[in-house]
């Protein structure tokens, strides 16, 4: 009983930390119907402005504070300014991933100015503490407890009872009418990011402070857990932000003590998937029906897809297959090879994204079943490698779609976010489930590919197999899009409605799309592990997921060529930046920020 | 397959050709950082490493280590008169750039020995390569029980864990006295391994394991699992954790409100971990393999000449690296070449009793290329400082405010 009470005392702690980087994120969901992937970002900038004012200019408590919220305020501005404001009007997805490019740029000045090495944080507040249960508090977290209320309920009052507030609130509701009636949208959305960011950057502080550890790496872990309080919760819902992240720190205090550490994020993520599931907007967003359809036309803007000729195609791929015989550099080829393993994941993701309208962020799940599905066949089944890679892209293809099934009622962000979690969902069952995968130890000596005696591996042979398989699937791609299937595809993520006004059934429509996805990643997966020798948990992480987007959406959402031109692009960029070394990945940032901004319907288009 | 087409085509193809001629090109250049000149052209090993990315600090931690041993090693007649260099690329400790990387040093024929990568999720994907190019991997980082089983050209001079455990455990159990353990580690192949010997090494000690509990490298809050630890009773902790979560495990340990003693396992080391933890890692014992103040040469001379380079104090990973570098050059030296990458291989199973900051002097075993035997420290924290662990200091509880 003792434990309980501290189990809850824990939960509501995790929590309240949750709930500052909550509030920011839902304000900025709820005004621009945005994942803000920044925002993680900010809270790290916010911790190392307090850092550089604690440590190096002696500032007090409150003086550090005010530096702290006035920086990341204006730094929210300047996000909003290169990041939202020139991508108005553009299809909604563009700003998704000019904010997960600035992340890049931001962690990476973070990392260039003060180093890699996480960092203390010391409290400047007196140590004192209050026995409660059979732990303790102290003065922080009553300071963190005071700061997510107050400014929680300053931004219940800012929005209820002031012009700026209500315009807000208009701007939320209906960008376009309350343009209309003469709100300046710019001004109310820069409010916005200022408010966010700034409570975004406060976060950071307080949870450096807490924790007495910083680092540039934190920021990508703050976005996830910041994301699944909101869901929680219910978008654009400040107290239901708040709600959300006490629940999610409960629940994984709770997931601790009954099975144990390794189990922490697996129940924070079943949480979020359920609460999708059952209460689409949000434990506390009401019982409204989902915001109305933001797909249709905004969230991807048609746009007349690039065309080769034929014969431009034909020569093209003759080149390719010939590459790695006059050239003698392993090195490009081996990347090229890579390239090809992200197109076939891209292509997957760009039909039930570009075509169907389902924007996953969970696609390193897929991945990975497919990887571990043909290593443990080929190792532990002694199944014939070359038999095992297509089992595993037909099993990946059953169990994806499965596993993506719950969530082909939601819409918009909310495929997104349930996809995320089941990613997450998949990596920890990996790590959890030993006596079938192995566990933390992972995967060894997973046998290279063989064709009747004659081994395949990296090089030249892996090359053209890689290439073969990536150009079968892409061709069958473009050819079923053409048909019948195809329109009825894009019926689906068009018009939700008018598609089932017409009797196609979207959920079935849904499955086929995962199901033919499932199986190009599965088949790239089960390469991969078969070109590694060596998988474990981490070989596939959430950050393929985006990357696989980012591809996407560079290409072209649903262009098939598109997929695989941006994923030579996107492997082939951080390779080529590699003279540059430590700055490697604030220019790959910096270009991904000038595509978007550019050609944000894709290098080649919207099909 | 061009023959047949028109000559539109072959131009497309010539102009798709130039353009992966100009990529190749751009991808197999690119030379990087070097070392004081001395005579000749310098002889090259290859890093495979996190600069950017979740690993980047131990990236930077390696560079400082490796560009130390450079220095001392080039000052002195380099390898057999000429100057030892260095390309590093950045991998983010990701296994696919880390088998582009591996593909590009197998390539490169100024490259005689690759050193890295830091995880063995990255490593391990890039050995294949390395073993079918004949180029040897030295994974200094990479304890994977599995790592050196990759093939002959595989070699590892990380601490062997089957070593340096029942070393932790004879400091837990028969130094400080533990007869309930709780073992907190990290949830990774190392912390695994690490949590399989020493349980078992605690246990032959009679020694009790009563909970065992695994964590995410990313996580950052230990309440629920401390309080679960707390119940299962222990008489004492035992962390397997790197610095910064052994920090942050320390120093919410008194939040929840156990006082009992902790021992930490050696990669706790670092000045950083007493940076992070404060006050709350005070007390905490551990068994290391690098103690800047043991008064071997090898130790004062690397601890001097660090301390000078960088006006900090070195850890155990800038030490990892300094060794690593020490082992190739006396391979290369022993091997007396400048393009067989076989001879290389051959000449690390012959080099015997390198100096080494870590083992004193070491050798590898050949059937397991991996460097036997382990010295060891036992150290406290005490008053915000490392000291030798003696038995009347004691093990406090971090909770002792």
């Amino acid at each position: 009983m003792n434990s309980f009470v501290d189990h809850t005392v824990n939960g509501l702690i995790v929590g309240n930390i949750y709930a500052l980087l909550a509030v920011g994120l839902a304000l900025i969901f709820g005004v621009s119907n945005l994942i803000n992937f920044a925002h993680g970002s900010v809270y790290t900038v916010g911790a190392f402005i307090g850092w550089y004012a604690i440590t190096r200019a002696q500032s007090p408590l409150w003086l550090t504070i005010v530096l702290v919220v006035a920086g990341s305020a204006l730094l929210g501005m300047a996000i909003e300014r290169i990041g939202l404001r020139p991508l108005a009007g553009k299809a909604r997805i563009a700003p998704l991933l000019a904010t997960i490019g600035i992340s890049f740029v931001l962690d990476q000045v973070v990392q260039l100015i003060a180093g890699p090495d996480p960092r203390a944080l010391p409290s400047p507040l007196p140590d004192w503490r209050v026995q409660l249960g059979g732990g303790t508090i102290g003065a922080l977290d009553l300071l963190i407890a005071g700061i997510g209320l107050a400014s929680a309920t300053a931004l219940y009052g800012f929005l209820r009872f002031t012009r700026l507030g209500w315009a807000v609130r208009a701007t939320a509701q209906d960008r376009d009418a309350a343009q209309q009636m003469g709100v300046n949208i710019h001004a109310v959305n820069q409010s916005v990011f200022a408010i966010a960011s700034a409570l975004g950057g406060l976060s950071g502080l307080l949870v450096g402070m807490y924790y007495n550890n910083i680092s540039p790496a934190m920021s990508f872990q703050a976005t996830l857990k910041g994301v699944v309080a909101v869901v929680i919760g219910g978008v654009g819902n400040v107290p239901g932000a708040i709600a959300g992240s006490l629940l999610l720190g409960l629940t994984e205090s709770y997931g601790v003590a009954l099975f144990g550490t390794p189990y922490r994020n697996l129940f924070a993520f079943l949480l979020l998937v359920a609460i999708l599931v059952w209460r689409p907007n949000g434990l506390f967003g009401g019982s409204k029906k989902l915001p109305p359809e933001p797909l249709t036309g905004t969230f991807i803007a048609p746009s007349r897809p690039l065309q080769l000729p034929k014969w431009a195609w034909a020569a093209l791929i003759g080149a390719l297959f010939v590459l790695p015989l006059v050239v003698n550099a392993p090195y490009l080829v081996q990347t090229l090879t890579n390239a090809w393993l992200y197109a076939l994941l891209a292509l997957s993701l760009t039909l039930v994204a570009g075509t169907v309208g389902q924007i996953s962020l969970g696609h390193a799940g897929l991945l990975a079943i497919g990887a571990y599905t043909s290593a443990l066949l080929a190792l532990d089944a002694h199944v014939p490698v070359s038999f095992a890679i297509v089992l595993a892209g037909l099993i990946t293809a059953v169990l994806g779609t499965l596993l993506v099934y719950p969530a082909f009622r939601l819409r918009g962000h909310y495929v997104s976010i349930a996809t995320l979690s089941i990613g997450e969902i998949v990596a920890l069952v990996i790590l959890n489930w030993e006596s079938l995968t192995h566990g933390p130890i992972g995967v060894t000596g997973i046998p290279p590919v063989q064709f009747s005696n004659r081994l395949i591996d990296a090089g030249p042979g892996f090359y053209c197999l890689a290439l073969a398989a990536m150009l079968a699937l892409a061709l069958l791609q473009s050819r079923l899009l053409g048909t019948h299937l195809g329109r009825s595809l894009r019926a689906v993520r068009d018009d939700d409605v008018a598609a089932r006004a017409h009797g196609l059934s979207a959920n079935r429509y849904k499955a086929l799309a995962f199901g033919f996805g499932g199986f190009a990643v599965g088949i790239a997966g089960a390469l991969t592990a078969h070109l590694y020798s060596y998988i474990n948990h981490e070989t596939f992480t959430s950050q393929i997921s985006i990357l696989a987007l980012t591809i996407v959406i560079l290409g072209g959402m649903g262009n098939v060529a598109g997929a695989v031109i941006g994923a030579v692009a996107l492997i082939g960029l951080p390779e080529l930046f590699r003279i540059t070394a430590e700055y490697r990945m604030l220019i790959y940032g910096a270009a991904l920020l000038l595509l978007v901004r550019f050609r944000p319907q894709g290098l080649l288009g919207t099909h | 397959m061009f023959r047949f087409r028109s000559t539109a085509v072959t131009r497309r193809a010539m102009h798709s050709w130039l353009l992966a001629a100009v990529f190749a090109s751009v991808f197999t250049s690119a030379p990087d950082a070097g070392a004081a000149p001395a005579a000749g052209e310098p002889l090259y090993f290859g890093v495979s490493g996190p600069l950017t990315g979740q690993n980047a600090q131990y990236g930077a931690q390696w560079k400082a280590g490796f560009d130390l041993a450079l220095e001392d090693i080039n000052a002195n007649g380099g390898i057999n008169g000429r100057p030892l260099a260095y390309l590093f690329e950045d991998s983010q400790s990701d296994p696919r750039q880390a088998v582009a990387i591996a593909q590009k040093f197998v390539a490169d024929p100024r490259i005689l020995i690759e050193l890295g990568d830091f995880s063995s999720t990255a490593s391990m994907a890039a050995s294949p390569i390395y073993q079918r190019a004949g180029l040897v991997q030295l994974g200094f980082t990479n304890s994977h029980p599995d790592y050196t089983k990759g093939g002959d050209f595989i070699w590892s001079p990380s601490i062997s864990q089957a070593d340096s455990q029942p070393l932790l455990a004879e400091l837990a159990v028969k130094r400080v006295g533990l007869k309930r353990i709780a073992v907190l580690h990290l949830n990774t192949d190392w912390g695994r391994t690490s949590r399989d010997v020493f349980v078992k090494a605690a246990q032959e000690r009679g020694a009790q394991v009563v909970a065992s509990e695994g964590y995410q490298p990313d996580e950052k809050d230990f309440r629920s699992t401390l309080v679960r630890v707390r119940d299962a009773k222990p008489d004492g902790l035992v962390l397997i954790s790197y610095y910064a979560d052994g920090a942050l495990i320390a120093s919410q340990i008194r939040s929840t409100g156990i006082r009992l003693p902790v021992v930490a396992v050696g990669s706790v080391y670092s000045p950083k971990f007493i940076e992070l933890g404060g006050a709350a890692v005070n007390g905490i014992a551990t068994n290391t393999t690098f103690f800047p103040d043991e008064p071997r040469p090898e130790v004062q001379n690397f601890v001097k000449r660090f301390r000078a380079k960088y006006n900090r104090e070195p850890d155990a990973f800038n030490a990892y690296a300094y060794d690593a570098v020490q082992i190739a050059a006396q391979a290369l030296r022993s091997a007396n070449t400048a393009s067989d990458r076989k001879a290389v291989r051959d000449a690390l199973a012959k080099i015997k009793d390198v100096p080494s900051v870590i083992f004193g002097k070491a050798s590898f075993d050949t059937a397991s290329r991996r460097v036997n035997g382990v010295r060891s420290v036992d150290l406290v924290v005490k008053d915000g400082k490392w000291a030798v662990w003696e038995k009347s200091v004691g093990v406090s509880t971090a909770a002792a405010n």
